[in-house]
């Protein structure tokens, strides 16, 4: 009785989530929906005996990946109201399709039939001393090493494409490069003048050093790390209107 | 494995040549090409030898499967008998002495030559295919082969506009006698079931008396397809109101010329006629239309032969003259004696080419030949070359000529027919013509007083060596051919030598014939030749105003001459300019109106739907997003309502 | 376990981690020396593949067999071709960085994990790894507005289709509890014991799997990101993925669902049809080569669909001499696409094209031969791709989609046949920059591929059948 309670309990719940995160105002209280939704669908995973599941989503998905998407949205300057502007424009064409496709598949449910196989796999009793950690384990590095070590993949390159399109020297960011302090004798950076008595202080010729040089240091061939580096914007297509 | 060699080392060579020959250089390209040219070379006429004396079995040597699609198999395979062997023997070694010459004549151009020398080996490649085909099909691609080098080398120069325009009309007037030659092979294929050469000669009994009816009348299908080949090989071996294109093909270098308007393509009609020799024989109608063809073309270029001034053009009219004579021997069904003519033919013939282009080599590139003269002591070796080159086409005993020529002449009359008569009196008139032209040539072009202007004369210098060596076995060549194999390849054992490849139809006995003729038959041709050679001397030697005077006393006969029959003014008028207006009105109704005026049909519908197609696509995601979920509700929906 | 199957994708794919260390310690200049690495991987990588045994492994999640040596040997050249035609390309447009061979080569693993799957966690796992490579790839011109934008759009539509195949292989799961190949297609062995909710899961599969393909009416990004991506990265697009996807669509239908072709078949058709119609219209009005090349692989894909919705070996050997014209013939184009640059500009105008014949004559002729090829004109081999799939549909009776077929490709041969008037009869523009070797020699070979292929199809169509007939076997 209780589990059943409480499966439709989180259910319902989770659904009510899902569609405020879509629909509500501020994208804030989105993402603080999408972290209740998070939490319901754990809740179910605790129901169906997928503790490690549940756990897993609660660390990661609204340990790092909510978190992270609220910093994104608290951080950065994005104009939703404009991103929402079409939504009236598509909202019954949304319907529309939304409505049918959900007709089509509860039309696919009235004839339910599942193979046989399927609900073997279903009942099949869970083995008794392994948990849910260990069972996991078991198959990840056995069976499915193969898809295991393919998803391990997948995300380096997802780490890559981050680096990619986004990690760039900035110009602004300056490093210290020792070699260039060692180098510089005093006669580029220090000099000295007699000054007339009582004549005042040529405030240019005292407040720059002869040798500035921001440009050189950026381009210094001392620090060639320029994978990351600043492209004229024009060089890859003529511009060109659709 | 000899005679694969044979066939394709100049593959080998041109591949090396074209592919790589920008990055190894003009040079090792050169050098590959002849190499490859230099095995074939050799092996040609040793698997020949090999084969008639050797007795090295005749067969076919199969190489892959080409296209298998339904009944319809077809593989590449190497033919070997002595029909074929003979020609990969000649075409190799009449080649790889124009690619030695192509060296030194070449050695002066301003483009990269190793393009040249890819072509030319590749040229040659597509040539030994042709002659090797052990079916119609690959005959047909070596056919399409040398067309396309031919077109490429003709072009070689490709900036300048005649070269190009050449280039063009030698492909369009080759793809008529194409079109032809391809629904021959296609009707060939609809009677026996294949267009392999064995199977379609071992069925030739079964469909003898088959019919088309065709606009109330009936042709047999033998006639019907025979002609059809013959109009393909009439395209390519430039025979009377398909010729136009081959004068114009002078415009390539000259060793193109040499080796593809004299000693190699062009013959391919005359071997393809030979080749498909038993079904010629079954098709006595267009076995009389080779022959009147054969005849008028003799009689017909050479006649213009006689008043071209071009040096090169003489020679091209005079290539399209004895190919006539060809076709008229295998008119009357003297294959060997047509065929024999063309191996002489193709020694002498690219003789005088390479003599030629040594001419012009040493006239700074000039080829009017009034503006030569005088030449003979500044370049010897040609000239003496160019005599024996001259003896030959000429028909003069011991040369090469005389014993083809006269064969073929004496087998005219042989068939004791009217169409053998009358190829004999043309090819009599012809013979007489061509002494004329020949030492009209020689006259002109190396003796009286040089014409030329001061520079010109001045820097003339015998070619290099690597240029008159090719000339001095080309000359033995045509001096020597003749006497040396007229005994085996058309003697009384004529049928030992070609072994079953040439076949006579039952109850033709011209071969016999041909050596049962009253005696002035025999001395006619060479006293005709003789007489030409005796009127050039009258006319350029002791008498040089008489061709003067005689020009402008018949002038229009003059200009008729000169201007080739009118035939290019008369395509010109007939072909040309309404395909022209044609394309023209189509060009306008269809841009204009159809394009740019309202339209209506199926181009509408196209571009509405064009449009229509265009517009969802704004760019924006969500509507590409619910276009995605669209299709995917249709095809649920499709699959609910009819899966 | 024969954990060896899968021996050629480790290689590949410890290389491709080899490679990224050297390319982050190299830090300058190493995006040569990577590239280089890369098509070495790919060549020893191609070795394996036609050297090592088939069978199937890792508990039947991994397959080898001729059709995945076949696909494996395609996707590794058009990876190659098109990383060939990246090298020049990639400097002057200054995207020149050692990640970008990294991520064509994660991609190809992606890949050829995608043919080789025999179950349907294999196939969307490696199916992401090659889309997140791609999605990386197409947004690779950072600073240029219409890459980044190219790349969000891919990455989103994307998202969602394999969110569509994700919930379809989740449905085939749940009514039928196996996602292995072999099992599904025992189970499946008649009509009858396939309940409508697994047959919607399957059209979902397919609607995910068409997305790849850029099938009509799940082609829209096609266009966009064709266009907004780097030249280079539209050539790989347009080569390998389209190959390893059609074969992930073929061995999908033919293995676990082969027995369930009459309820599939209309819905190939469907697509089918509108991929044609649309690739023929859409592409006339297109004045960018980039995208009316988009179109014309949309029509493509259309065609080669036809062999899949005759469902029998001798229309999948049809698909898969499609495949092989194809990836040949539309490598060739790009490496003349490619090639168009003007003054240092990479240009792609029709109208740039004006007169190319003569200022440049050898780049004219190979873009003429590929655009006949490609509008289908014999001998060429892009004719005998068509005459395959079109043989195959009429002899199961599927008239409809021949005679569509014929039509569309009629229409299509306007816009084909329209760049080469542009090259040839319209007055020469500005000649186009002197091209670099590399292009000539990727567009010679193909083009050499291309007007040769009618010599010698035997071995490659035998090939190809051997290969079919491996998915029925």
């Amino acid at each position: 009785m209780a589990p059943t309670f409480f499966f439709y309990l989180f259910s319902v719940v989770l659904v009510l989530c899902a569609a405020m995160v879509v629909s509500s105002r501020n994208p804030v209280h989105s993402v603080l929906f999408l972290i209740g939704a998070f939490f319901n669908a754990a809740g179910l995973f605790l129901i169906a005996g997928a503790e490690f599941l549940a756990f897993i989503l609660v660390i990661v998905y609204v340990g790092a990946v909510a978190v992270l998407f609220l910093f994104v949205v608290m951080m950065l300057d994005v104009d939703f109201e404009q991103l929402r502007s079409g939504l009236q424009r598509y909202l019954p064409v949304g319907i529309a399709v939304g409505v049918l496709l959900l007709a089509e598949l509860v039309s696919v449910l009235v004839g339910w039939h599942v193979h046989p196989a399927a609900t073997a796999v279903r009942f099949a009793p869970a083995p008794a001393g392994v948990s849910n950690t260990v069972a996991l384990g078991e198959l990840v590095y056995t069976k499915y090493i193969l898809l295991f070590q393919a998803a391990g993949l997948v995300l380096l390159v997802a780490m890559i494409g981050a680096i990619v399109l986004t990690l760039r020297d900035r110009r602004s960011s300056r490093h210290q490069r020792i070699a260039v302090q060692n180098a510089r004798v005093p006669g580029e950076t220090v000099e000295l003048r007699t000054m007339a008595l009582g004549g005042g202080v040529p405030v240019a010729d005292i407040l720059r050093p002869r040798l500035t040089q921001p440009d050189a240091i950026d381009d210094d061939p001392l620090e060639p790390t320029h994978h990351g580096g600043h492209h004229p914007a024009d060089a890859h297509h003529a511009p060109e209107g659709r | 494995m000899i005679y694969m060699l044979a066939v394709f080392a100049p593959l080998a060579g041109a591949l090396v040549a074209g592919l790589l020959g920008r990055w190894i250089g003009d040079r090792a390209a050169m050098a590959a090409s002849v190499l490859g040219m230099a095995v074939a070379a050799v092996c040609g006429p040793l698997a020949w030898a090999m084969l008639e004396w050797g007795g090295a079995p005749a067969g076919t040597i199969r190489i892959a499967t080409w296209i298998q699609a339904g009944s319809f198999h077809v593989h590449w395979a190497l033919r070997y008998d002595a029909l074929s062997a003979v020609m990969v023997a000649m075409v190799g070694f009449v080649s790889m002495l124009i690619h030695v010459y192509s060296v030194g004549y070449m050695a002066h151009d301003s483009y990269r030559r190793y393009r040249f020398f890819a072509y030319l080996s590749l040229f040659t490649f597509a040539m030994l295919m042709l002659v090797t085909a052990n079916n119609l099909l690959q005959l047909f691609f070596g056919w399409e082969g040398v067309g396309l080098c031919s077109y490429l080398l003709i072009g070689y120069w490709y900036d300048r506009p005649a070269a190009c325009a050449a280039a063009i009309k030698a492909f369009v007037v080759n793809r008529i006698g194409d079109l032809a030659f391809a629904i021959g092979v296609a009707m060939l294929f609809l009677t026996f079931g294949s267009i392999g050469f064995t199977t379609i000669f071992a069925h030739l009994a079964q469909h003898q008396t088959e019919r088309y009816h065709i606009l109330g009348g009936s042709i047999r299908v033998y006639e019907l397809i025979a002609i059809l080949l013959f109009i393909g090989a009439m395209g390519k071996s430039a025979q009377l109101f398909l010729h136009v294109w081959l004068p114009d093909a002078m415009e390539g270098p000259t060793p193109v010329s040499a080796l593809i308007h004299a000693a190699t393509m062009v013959t391919a009609g005359v071997f393809l006629v030979a080749r498909m020799s038993p079904l010629f024989d079954q098709a006595p109608a267009a076995m009389t239309l080779v022959a009147v063809i054969g005849g008028s073309t003799a009689f017909f270029a050479a006649t213009i032969g006689c008043v071209q001034n071009d040096i090169k053009r003489v020679i091209a009219y005079s290539t399209c003259s004895q190919l006539g004579y060809m076709f008229l021997g295998e008119g009357v069904g003297a294959y060997p004696a047509s065929i024999f003519h063309l191996l002489t033919h193709a020694f002498f013939k690219a003789l005088l080419f390479l003599c030629a282009g040594s001419v012009i080599h040493a006239m700074s590139d000039e080829q009017d030949m009034r503006k030569m003269g005088g030449l003979w002591r500044k370049i010897p070796i040609t000239y003496v070359t160019m005599w024996a080159g001259s003896l030959a086409l000429g028909g003069v005993f011991p040369f090469a000529g005389y014993y083809s020529k006269d064969a073929i002449l004496e087998a005219a009359l042989a068939a004791h027919s009217a169409v053998g008569d009358y190829g004999f009196v043309m090819g009599i008139l012809a013979a007489v013509m061509t002494g004329f032209y020949s030492w009209r040539l020689l006259l002109m072009t190396f003796h009286g007083k040089p014409r030329g202007d001061h520079h010109a004369m001045a820097h003339a210098h015998e070619s290099p060596w690597v240029m008159t060596v090719p000339l001095m076995v080309l000359a033995v060549g045509a001096l020597s051919a003749g006497f040396l194999l007229h005994g085996i390849v058309i003697g009384p054992h004529w049928q030992y030598f070609w072994r079953g490849t040439l076949v006579l139809a039952p109850g033709n006995q011209v071969m016999t014939a041909m050596d049962q003729l009253p005696g002035w038959a025999y001395v006619v041709p060479s006293i005709a030749g003789l007489l030409g050679i005796a009127i050039a001397y009258w006319f350029y030697w002791w008498n040089p105003m008489l061709p003067v005077r005689l020009a402008s006393q018949f002038r229009p006969l003059y200009l008729f001459l000169l201007n080739k029959w009118y035939f290019d003014e008369l395509y010109d008028a007939l072909f040309v300019r309404p395909a022209f207006a044609l394309g023209k009105l189509l060009w306008q109704t269809g841009d204009e109106t159809i394009i740019d005026g309202v339209p209506n049909g199926l181009a509408d519908l196209a571009v509405d739907g064009s449009r229509g197609a265009v517009k969802i696509q704004t760019g924006s995601i969500a509507v590409y997003a619910f276009t995605m979920l669209i299709g995917l509700v249709v095809l649920v929906g499709i699959f609910l309502i009819w899966g | 376990m024969n954990w060896a199957l899968a021996l050629p994708e480790i290689v590949l794919a410890a290389c491709g981690l080899l490679i990224l260390v050297i390319g982050v310690l190299r830090k300058s200049d190493s995006a040569q020396l990577c590239s280089m690495l890369t098509l070495g991987a790919f060549l020893v990588t191609g070795l394996l593949v036609l050297t090592r045994p088939g069978g199937i492994g890792y508990y039947g999640q991994f397959t080898v067999d001729s059709f995945a040596v076949l696909t494996k040997l395609l996707i590794l050249i058009g990876a190659a071709l098109s990383l060939m035609l990246s090298f020049d390309y990639n400097d002057r447009q200054g995207i020149a960085r050692f990640e970008y061979p990294v991520l064509i080569l994660f991609a190809t693993v992606g890949m050829m994990g995608m043919v080789s799957a025999s179950s349907l966690m294999t196939l969307y796992v490696a199916l992401e790894l090659q889309s997140l490579a791609l999605y990386v790839l197409a947004a690779f011109a950072r600073d240029e507005l219409r890459s980044s934008e190219a790349g969000l759009k891919y990455f989103v539509l994307g998202a969602l289709a394999s969110g569509l195949l994700l919930y379809g292989i989740s449905l085939v799961y749940g009514f039928s509890g196996t996602m292995d190949f072999g099992v599904l297609a025992h189970a499946l062995g008649s009509p009858a014991q396939a309940s409508a909710g697994l047959i919607v899961g399957v059209v979902f599969v397919i609607v995910g799997l068409a997305f790849k393909i850029s099938a009509a009416p799940f082609h829209m990004w096609t266009p966009d990101v064709y266009e907004g991506s780097p030249t280079s990265v539209t050539v790989f697009l347009a080569t390998a993925p389209k190959v390893a996807a059609m074969a992930l669509l073929l061995r999908v239908m033919a293995e676990p669902f082969g027995h369930l072709l009459a309820s599939w078949q209309l819905v190939i058709e469907v697509v089918s049809i509108a991929s044609m119609v649309l690739g023929a219209l859409a592409a006339i009005g297109q004045t960018n080569v980039k995208r009316l090349m988009a179109y014309s692989s949309i029509g493509h894909m259309g065609y080669a669909l036809i062999g899949l919705a005759v469902g029998t070996p001798l229309g999948m050997r049809g698909v898969l001499v499609y495949l092989i014209v194809y990836i040949f013939m539309s490598a060739g184009t790009w490496a003349c696409i490619i090639a168009m640059r003007r003054q240092g500009l990479a240009v792609e105008k029709i109208e740039d094209l004006s007169g190319l014949a003569r200022t440049d004559p050898g780049l004219a002729l190979a873009f003429a031969i590929f655009m006949f090829s490609m509008a289908g004109i014999p001998p060429l081999s892009g004719f005998f791709g068509k005459l395959y799939v079109f043989l195959a549909a009429v002899q199961s009776g599927l008239w409809t989609l021949a005679i569509i077929g014929v039509l569309t490709s009629v229409v299509g041969s306007y816009y084909y046949l329209r760049i080469v008037k542009v090259m040839y009869f319209d007055a020469p523009g500005p000649a186009l920059d002197r091209r670099p070797s590399m292009l000539g020699f990727v567009a010679a070979v193909t083009g050499v591929f291309t007007l040769f292929f009618f010599l010698f199809p035997g071995p490659l169509v035998a090939a190809a059948g051997t290969a079919a007939s491996a998915l029925f076997g």
